[in-house]
């Protein structure tokens, strides 16, 4: 059966009246059932959006069924509402729109339809019970509404905005400062959204943080639409504030356990990898100097060969002790930190290869002011410092003496250091990707083995921190660790 | 049985391992010269220099590629490799050889059409005798 006639079907067997809304020219066919609702002939009234909020609808009723009717026209919005219509009688009956979203799920309309169901109630008292009704849902939802007044140039908020964003109940909602009721990273996707919708009539749904008298900033979901008057113009924006900060807050704390998660798996991918990687090259050599040994007949080369087992061996372990470090360090995040000063870290890291930085005539400048100390496990620390420190002195520029300028500081909430140094530099199109990989050198040293920055990222990460780095060749590198 | 390679090239920064295979060549007899690089770096310098003056016995007729390498790895000194392979005016056939049995890595060896073959280590010296032995044509 066509999509279309199984459509055409239940309609016939709708048990309410409905319009089409058609396009080019727009112009509303309003079916027989409808016609029969009201009372009226088709030859007795104009069948016009117009007419209708002039002669058919309760006066109560016209701005919000005009809104609601011109953004499903305009944006596709589909709707809701309760709204009192004129029948022949003088009477006014009581009605509940609704619109294609209300259409079961295997029936897809081509055009839009508003259809009107017949509720019989007391009108008195549905009003009595749409407030009550409205009260109950606006406060267990959290949901405040609100209304942007063009022409007279001012806000209104119901109760619950006012008691969500925690003003109180006689405070007057400020147009002119309005920016002010959302947070500062905020304000300008709200003045984009409004500036849209009271331009070019674009309604808006999304999640923006705002802040409450207190100057708490919370997360709320701001739903908005615009109003039209009767010549259709936008004369103001209307909508909900919904408080969704526990349910923001969580999303987002999830988000970070999963990225931690996320970075943990890739770590012991890398590692799993790691693994079989180095250990493969050395069980590879020692497969073919066995396969060697058998080979040859004489025996002083053999006796040769043997020795060269020594070597893959010390390989073997130098490869098993690096793995080792890395599992301690993953291991060990559970050490207890404890409050350091960097200048003293830096103190004990700077005696120890005190040799290696007056032989290479290296300065060092440190400059703690701003973050005197911090809690951390002090042998990363310490190992950090070392291998920022030896690395920039080992890649230190050919043509002068290395210059390694540390840094602390809170950046945000975070507490940050800086290493940054005058060597070679990094050619980062090339090893952007590589920097903190096992076993990478970017550089053609002899004594490079690829370990020591590998750790430093480890060791950072264990502890929930970032590590980055900028450089450009023949200017140095800096290095940025966030804790 | 026709003549014997002249001259293959081992691009590895694992000494042990490019000693080992030294070792079998000298004592199989397999090839006359051995160059060895210790990274991509270096053998495409090399190539690029001998572009210049083109000096066919400087060409080796052989190439045994690691992948993780420092400096240069494999896979970047095949993408530039390949660009001046054609104009080296002769035929080299190349081989990676690496421990890596990431079925990525081999996938992609596999997609180059420069690329023979790709072995996984630890080679045996049945592999590298009969590469050698096949070669000759």
């Amino acid at each position: 059966m066509l999509q279309n006639e199984l459509f055409n079907n239940v309609i016939k067997d709708f048990n309410a009246g409905y319009w089409e809304l058609h396009t080019k020219p727009d112009k509303e066919i309003w079916s027989q059932k409808f016609y029969e609702q009201v009372g009226f002939d088709e030859e007795e009234i104009e069948s016009t959006i117009d007419y209708f909020l002039e002669h058919l609808i309760h006066k109560d009723d016209v701005d919000v069924f005009r809104d609601n009717f011109l953004n499903y026209r305009k944006n596709n919005i589909n709707f809701k509402q309760h709204i009192k219509i004129l029948t022949k009688e003088g009477e006014y009956k009581l009605f509940r729109c609704a619109t294609n979203d209300q259409l079961p799920v295997n029936i897809k309309s081509e055009i839009n339809l508003i259809f009107f169901f017949e509720i019989k109630l007391e009108p008195e008292q549905d009003i009595a019970k749409d407030n009550f009704y409205y009260k109950e849902t606006a406060q267990m939802t959290a949901t405040g509404s609100w209304y942007v007044d063009f022409h007279k140039r001012k806000s209104y908020w119901d109760f619950e905005t006012r008691r969500i964003l925690e003003y109180p109940d006689d405070y007057i909602p400020s147009l002119k400062d309005s920016a002010n009721y959302y947070a500062k990273d905020c304000r300008q996707q709200a003045a984009d959204l409004f500036f849209n919708c009271a331009m070019a009539g674009t309604p808006f749904n999304t999640e923006i943080k705002m802040v409450t008298a207190n100057k708490r900033v919370f997360w709320v979901r701001a739903i908005g639409k615009p109003v039209y008057n009767e010549n259709k113009e936008i004369i103001g924006i209307r909508g909900v504030f919904q408080d969704i900060d526990d349910i923001k807050t969580k999303e987002i704390k999830l988000q970070r356990s999963i990225e931690i998660i996320a970075s943990q798996n890739s770590r012991l991918f890398n590692f799993a990898h790691i693994v079989s990687h180095n250990l493969r090259s050395h069980t590879s050599n020692l497969s073919l100097l066995v396969q060697l040994i058998d080979g040859i007949e004489d025996p002083k080369e053999k006796i040769e060969l043997i020795k060269e087992i020594k070597q893959i061996s010390s390989s073997l372990n130098t490869t098993i002790e690096h793995l080792n470090e890395i599992v301690a360090i993953h291991t060990n995040r559970s050490q207890e930190r404890k409050l350091i000063k960097f200048q003293d870290a830096l103190k004990l890291v700077t005696g120890g290869i005190g040799q290696m930085i007056s032989v290479s005539k290296t300065k060092i400048e440190a400059d703690f002011e701003n973050l005197e100390e911090i809690n951390y496990i002090p042998a990363y620390l310490e190992s950090i410092l070392l291998n920022l420190i030896t690395n920039a002195i080992k890649y230190k520029h050919a043509d002068r003496d290395p210059l390694i300028q540390i840094k602390s500081y809170i950046d945000g909430n975070k507490k940050c250091i800086e290493v940054t140094d005058n060597g070679r530099g990094i050619d980062m199109k090339l090893f952007k990707d590589k920097i903190f990989g096992m076993y990478k050198t970017f550089h053609y040293n002899e004594d490079a083995v690829g370990i020591g920055l590998f750790m430093t990222k480890n060791q950072v990460e264990s502890l929930d921190g970032t590590i980055t780095v900028q450089s450009e060749v023949d200017k140095g590198t800096t290095f940025k660790i966030e804790f | 049985m026709s003549h014997k390679i002249g001259l293959a090239c081992i691009i590895d920064d694992d000494s042990m391992y490019v000693n080992l295979v030294k070792k079998i060549i000298e004592a199989k007899n397999l090839c006359q010269n051995l160059m060895v690089f210790q990274n991509g770096k270096d053998a495409l310098n090399y190539f690029e220099v001998i572009l210049n003056n083109l000096d066919k016995n400087s060409i080796p007729e052989i190439i045994f590629l690691d992948l993780n390498m420092p400096v240069m790895d494999g896979w970047e000194f095949l993408d530039n490799f390949i660009k001046i392979k054609n104009k080296l005016e002769k035929t080299i056939t190349l081989y990676i050889v690496s421990s890596s049995i990431n079925p990525v890595d081999v996938e992609r060896a596999k997609s180059i059409n420069s690329v023979k073959d790709y072995l996984v280590k630890p080679v045996t010296m049945e592999d590298l005798e009969s590469i050698f032995l096949n070669q000759t044509t």
